[in-house]
């Protein structure tokens, strides 16, 4: 392995060039822009030699060779084309349209389709088939988010490859064998997997396709832009293709080697129904006496900077307070420090949720380094939960390197692989860490006593060792509301404190960007309800009317991510960009106009646009001083109120569904089956302890108070004696619960009530 | 030194399967020669020497497979395949239930030879007899302290392990064999890396016949000259034939490459009284047939490739003239079809449409253009596959419609007419 891998010359079509020893023919041919028509092969997933579309002739080699499994050899002459390479072509291309229903005119990937492509290409007119075609189902249904037509099926095995290879799932399986294979879990039970979508786009032809977008469109007919997925902090570049103002589906971005790879998690790909859902806002909405008017936009500005004026006025900068939420860019977060420092006020804060810190330190990782780490520690919420796709980073590393994962707390693993678990950050000193010299440290950002003693521990490592950490946090662009300032400084009140001060009534005048406190916020619903109607202005920004927007005295119609244009971090903390793919509804305004003309109210100069973006993009990232940064916990009690544990039995874990959330989620009707149900996950063993079933409903029991009717949810990968619930559904707010903390199941009933997927 | 058998020589006398039995008459006396007093290296060089080759089906030099295996210090596997389902193909089974120990004692020292301290044994699903044999000998031989760890007080030991398979022809091909054996789906591995670099558990693997094993201990003790000068000097040593089809007396023969295929077909009791053998298949139901004219080629893996065919497994398969080809061409397409494990698009296709159309032609609705469409998707879907299993279509098909084409015909004009 050492120096520099060796070259090796060959010619391909007559045109010489020299690549890295070991390289397939299929990928030296893209660097003289050469097609090789591939089915089965796909860079990510590597050759498997099944479909034999990319016969080529190798001088000296008397059969056809397929180019993807062939690697270059010093004077190798390959020849992509000519009369045996094209025989070769059209005979395999006859025996894939064989029994192919030829069904193009209503087929999802007509247009886009490798089979009509390489068909036109190399195929023959007529099939010489005399027989009639195999019969075989049209619209299997694999689970909640993919349709198989099987006549379709090419069998390529990309869709099982990408489940064992990438996800490392497992769940899909090539189902008996020769004419009669099909694609189906193993198990019989429905394909469920968060980066299920993927399997729709890495399918050649019009075998798997989206529920969502299924006889939605041709893709000529659709408009596609380049930006940046924000439902999460991963910051993945996603594509957006729109048709007459409606987003009608996502494709993932192959060149986004530095995030994504390529690939895209469900919840990015899915949740864009809400962009056209008809209960979007679209006019400024006042609370008079209990009623909603509708305003113009001048009147709702002039009206929140005069109330902002007075307020300073009358009880100086420290009655007003501003909180900002992660779907806002980094231009956007900027820009609202920007404005209420102006205006005195210092009670600032991102952090509208559970997730208190979103910078990793100093020795913050890329995405690439998870894949060099060879041991992968993991405390508190899993990424799997919170950003999918650094998920699929650390199973390559597990995958490909054989990285040993640590698991530090209660929260269940999605996938079964093997891995060690301890209780806190402190006891991973029994494990031998030392012994390794890269290893990754994964942190949720929520409780900071954790952080701190996570970071005591990888401190202690650092010496000769490189160490990466993340903080792999529930709130997108976390790290660029943190970045550009949107924390309290100089004694300003962190949101807590915010809340605090509200119920207290010291609080004239709060704003809520882009966030939903009411339902994530920890404290409970109905403590962050209680102090915010305790405020005499709120003013939200919102897309929809959610249970924070209700309680506000104005909320003004936000856009969303697609809708506009800016920057985030992603996780690691580099730059995305994001540009409007699709047009937002008439009568909304960004939030980043929305502050623009809130700062020319209060006469609050902002910089020019160009002078924005150069500052937001090119801010340097503020970097704590490591996990649980004590300059971000100022005010330190950041809990749920706790009134001490006298229920007894099981510890409660919350965790976070791809699916939870209570504003895109809840306001896109295509999701359907994907929106999670409120649930209690227990594991075989604790379920049968408590003497529940798959199925049932119960009750939690804990010191804030009683959780009801959440369904059973019995799942091996869960640990004995806790019980999950999740957090951020509208029915069932787990915000008014501690993580950690021992309730008790009651009120057990064997109800059967209709049980989504899990 | 005459030619007599070795590997089934007691068959029908004397129950080999008693381990005292078969020590009584030598057996493992090679296998503790071979753990005492020689090296790896040696037993690999007298093998090599004796020129066995495979008896598998692809006949490849056992001394030069084994010596791809790389030195780097991984552990590595021998392998047993008895997974044999080529049609017309029936000797491992008989090795496995009637001698099982020489084919233990030819895995212990195949595997030692390599430096395997782990071998397995693959042995087809149907074959159940053979399988409580076998586990039984196992259990014999292991009791007796002739396979586990440091063996007759040295520190070298060779563990065998019993796998099953479930029923598919394709596990008989090396790498499906390997998926198979590690609880994967049975579906042929793509290569390069070949088992001798990545096999079983991606470790530097040897996968051998049954019958080639076996003759393993009868090379050492009786030199591999002996072996050599059997026969053909390319081509040399004796060999197990399933001889089947119209024939008075099937059975498994023992004979010396070289032999014809007409004293094959005397073996067997000769054609059925008043029958003429018009074709026979030599190397089951892979290979291309020969005719009347061929009965006195010389049968050994050499002489069969001139001739357009193979030796194969040694299943010699005799039609005579009562034969309808068109009707055997179906059973043996439908047989590839049903067994192809639908991976590469040319054998999952054309397998299926060839049986298709031959079951057509079988129902009276054939074509004139059906005949050269069969032979033409044949050859089209030849050659361009990972593994054989679609090769060994077109052999048999093109050979029978290009001698028998009148019959094909016969079968179009019923049709003629009938319309």
């Amino acid at each position: 392995m050492n120096g520099a891998p060796k070259e090796v010359t060959l010619t391909i079509d007559g045109t010489q060039l020299t690549v890295p020893e070991g390289t397939l023919l299929v990928e030296a041919a893209k660097r003289i822009k050469t097609d090789i028509p591939v089915y089965c092969y796909h860079p990510k997933l590597g050759p498997a030699g099944l479909c034999r579309i990319c016969l080529v002739d190798v001088e000296k080699t008397p059969k056809l060779q397929i180019a993807c499994n062939t690697t270059v050899g010093e004077g190798m002459v390959v020849h992509t084309y000519g009369p045996k390479v094209e025989d070769g072509r059209r005979a395999v291309l006859e025996f894939l349209l064989l029994n192919h229903p030829l069904d193009c005119p209503i087929c999802d990937k007509g247009g886009e389709c490798d089979l009509q492509d390489y068909s036109i290409a190399y195929g023959q007119g007529a099939s010489r088939l005399a027989d009639p075609k195999e019969i075989k189902p049209k619209a299997i249904d694999l689970g909640p988010t993919i349709v198989l037509d099987d006549e379709r099926c090419i069998v390529c095995q990309r869709c099982t490859r990408f489940d064992e290879i990438i996800t490392l799932e497992q769940s899909l399986v090539v189902k008996d064998r020769g004419q009669r294979d099909v694609i189906a879990t193993a198990t019989g039970t429905p394909y469920v997997s968060m980066f299920s979508g993927n399997v729709t786009e890495l399918c050649p032809v019009g075998a798997l396709t989206s529920k969502t977008y299924r006889f939605k469109s041709r893709p000529w007919d659709l408009n596609r832009s380049l930006t940046t997925c924000v439902q999460c902090s991963a910051g993945c570049a996603i594509n957006v293709d729109e048709r007459h103002g409606e987003v009608l589906r996502t494709m993932s971005v192959p060149g986004d080697d530095a995030v994504s790879e390529g690939w895209l998690c469900d919840r990015g790909r899915y949740n864009v129904g809400f962009y056209s859902d008809p209960r979007r806002l679209t006019s400024p909405l006042l609370r008079r006496d209990g009623e909603w008017v509708q305003l113009g936009w001048e009147d709702a500005i002039d009206l929140w900077a005069r109330t902002l004026h007075e307020a300073v006025d009358s009880a100086g900068p420290k009655s007003l307070a501003a909180l900002g939420g992660g779907r806002l860019t980094n231009e956007e977060a900027y820009l609202i420090g920007h404005v209420f420092r102006a205006l005195g006020c210092e009670n600032i804060d991102w952090r509208t949720g559970r997730q208190r810190q979103a910078s990793p330190g100093p020795r913050g990782g890329t995405y690439a380094d998870v894949e060099s780490a060879q041991a992968i520690v993991l405390v508190g919420v899993p990424p799997a939960q919170t950003t999918p796709i650094m998920s699929l980073r650390i199973r390559k590393a597990v995958s490909q390197r054989g990285a040993r994962m640590i698991l530090v707390g209660d929260y269940a693993l999605p996938i079964r692989v093997a891995h060690e678990r301890v209780a806190r950050p402190r006891d991973l000193a029994s494990l031998d860490l030392d012994r390794y010299e890269r290893i990754a440290f994964f942190w949720d950002g929520i409780d900071p006593r954790v952080g701190s003693e996570l970071n005591e521990f990888a401190e202690g490592l650092a010496e000769g060792r490189k160490i990466f950490t993340y903080v792999t946090g529930e709130t997108p662009n976390a790290r660029g509301a943190e970045g550009m300032g949107l924390v309290p400084r100089s004694g300003g009140r962190d949101s807590v404190g915010m809340l605090a001060a509200a119920r207290d009534g010291n609080l004239r005048s709060l704003a809520i960007f882009a966030a939903n406190p009411v339902l994530h916020m920890p404290g409970g619903a109905d403590s962050v309800r209680g102090a915010i109607e305790n405020v005499p202005f709120v003013v939200t920004t919102e897309l929809f009317m959610t249970p924070t927007a209700e309680r506000s005295t104005l909320v003004l119609p936000a856009r969303g991510p697609f809708e506009k244009s800016g920057h985030t971090f992603d996780v690691t903390g580099a730059v995305r960009v994001l540009r409007p793919g699709v047009a937002a509804p008439t009568g909304t305004l960004s939030d980043l106009e929305i502050l623009i003309a809130l700062a020319s109210a209060l006469g609050v100069d902002v910089p020019g646009p160009a002078a924005l973006h150069r500052q937001a993009a090119l801010h340097a990232p503020w970097v704590a001083r490591g996990f649980g940064d004590p300059a971000l916990f100022a005010e330190g009690e950041l809990k749920a109120p706790r009134a001490g544990a006298k229920a007894t039995g099981l510890r409660l874990v919350i965790a976070a569904d791809l699916f939870s959330g209570g504003g895109t989620v809840y306001h896109d009707d295509r999701l359907g089956e994907l929106r999670p149900l409120a649930t209690a996950a227990l594991s075989e063993h604790t379920a049968a302890v408590a003497e529940v079933h798959d199925g049932y409903l119960v009750d939690i029991v804990a010191a804030e108070g009683t959780l009801r009717g959440l369904v059973v949810r019995v799942a091996p990968n869960h640990v004995d004696g806790t019980v999950t619930i999740l957090e951020g559904l509208p029915d069932a707010p787990a915000s008014a619960f501690e993580g950690g903390q021992t309730v008790a199941l009651a009120n057990v009933r064997a109800a059967r009530v209709p049980v989504g997927v899990a | 030194m005459p030619v007599s058998k070795v590997l089934t020589r007691g068959i029908g006398q004397v129950d080999l399967r008693d381990l005292k039995v078969y020590r009584r008459r030598g057996g493992y006396r090679q296998w503790k020669r071979v753990i005492t007093e020689l090296q790896p290296a040696e037993v690999v060089d007298l093998v090599s020497k004796s020129n066995l080759r495979g008896r598998g089906g692809a006949g490849f030099p056992t001394g030069r497979k084994w010596g791809f295996l790389p030195n780097n210090g991984r552990p590595r596997y021998m392998v047993c395949n008895s997974d044999e389902a080529e049609p017309g193909t029936f000797k491992d089974r008989m090795l496995i239930e009637e001698t099982p120990h020489q084919v233990i004692e030819g895995m212990l020292i195949g595997a030692y030879a390599i430096g395997a301290k782990q071998a397995f044994i693959y042995i087809r699903g149907e074959f159940k007899r053979g399988y409580e044999v076998f586990t039984k000998a196992l259990a014999d031989a292991r009791d007796a302290g002739l396979i586990g760890e440091q063996l007759f007080g040295t520190e070298h030991g060779v563990e065998i392990t019993i796998h099953r398979g479930a029923g598919a022809y394709i596990c008989g091909e090396e790498t499906a064999l390997l998926n198979s054996l590690e609880g994967k789906r049975g579906e042929p591995r793509l290569k390069p890396p070949f088992p001798a670099i990545k096999g079983l558990y991606d470790e530097p693997t040897v996968v051998n016949n049954v019958e080639t094993l076996a003759f393993l201990p009868y090379i050492l003790k009786n030199g591999p000259e002996w072996f050599a000068q059997i026969g053909p000097p390319k081509s040399p040593g004796l060999k197990v034939v399933s001889v089947s089809g119209h024939v008075k007396k099937p059975g498994n023969f023992e004979v010396a490459l070289g032999t014809t295929l007409r004293k094959l077909l005397a073996l067997a009791g000769g054609p059925r009284d008043g029958r003429k053998i018009i074709a026979v298949q030599p190397g089951g139901g892979s290979s291309a047939c020969l005719f009347e004219e061929h009965l006195d080629l010389s049968y050994d893996f050499d002489t069969m490739a001139a001739n357009g065919t193979m030796l194969g497994s040694g299943a010699v398969v005799f039609f005579d003239d009562t034969t309808d080809f068109v009707k055997a061409a179906h059973a043996l397409v439908r047989f590839f079809a049903h067994e192809s494990c639908g991976q590469c698009t040319p054998c999952r296709e054309g397998g299926h449409w060839l049986e298709v159309t031959l079951e057509r032609i079988l129902h009276g609705g054939g074509l004139d253009s059906d005949i050269d469409m069969l032979v033409a998707v044949a050859r089209q879907l030849t050659g361009i596959n990972l593994c054989p299993l679609g090769d060994s279509i077109e052999p048999f098909l093109a050979s029978v419609v290009k001698r028998f084409e009148s019959q094909f015909r016969g079968y179009v004009r019923k049709r003629a007419i009938a319309v």
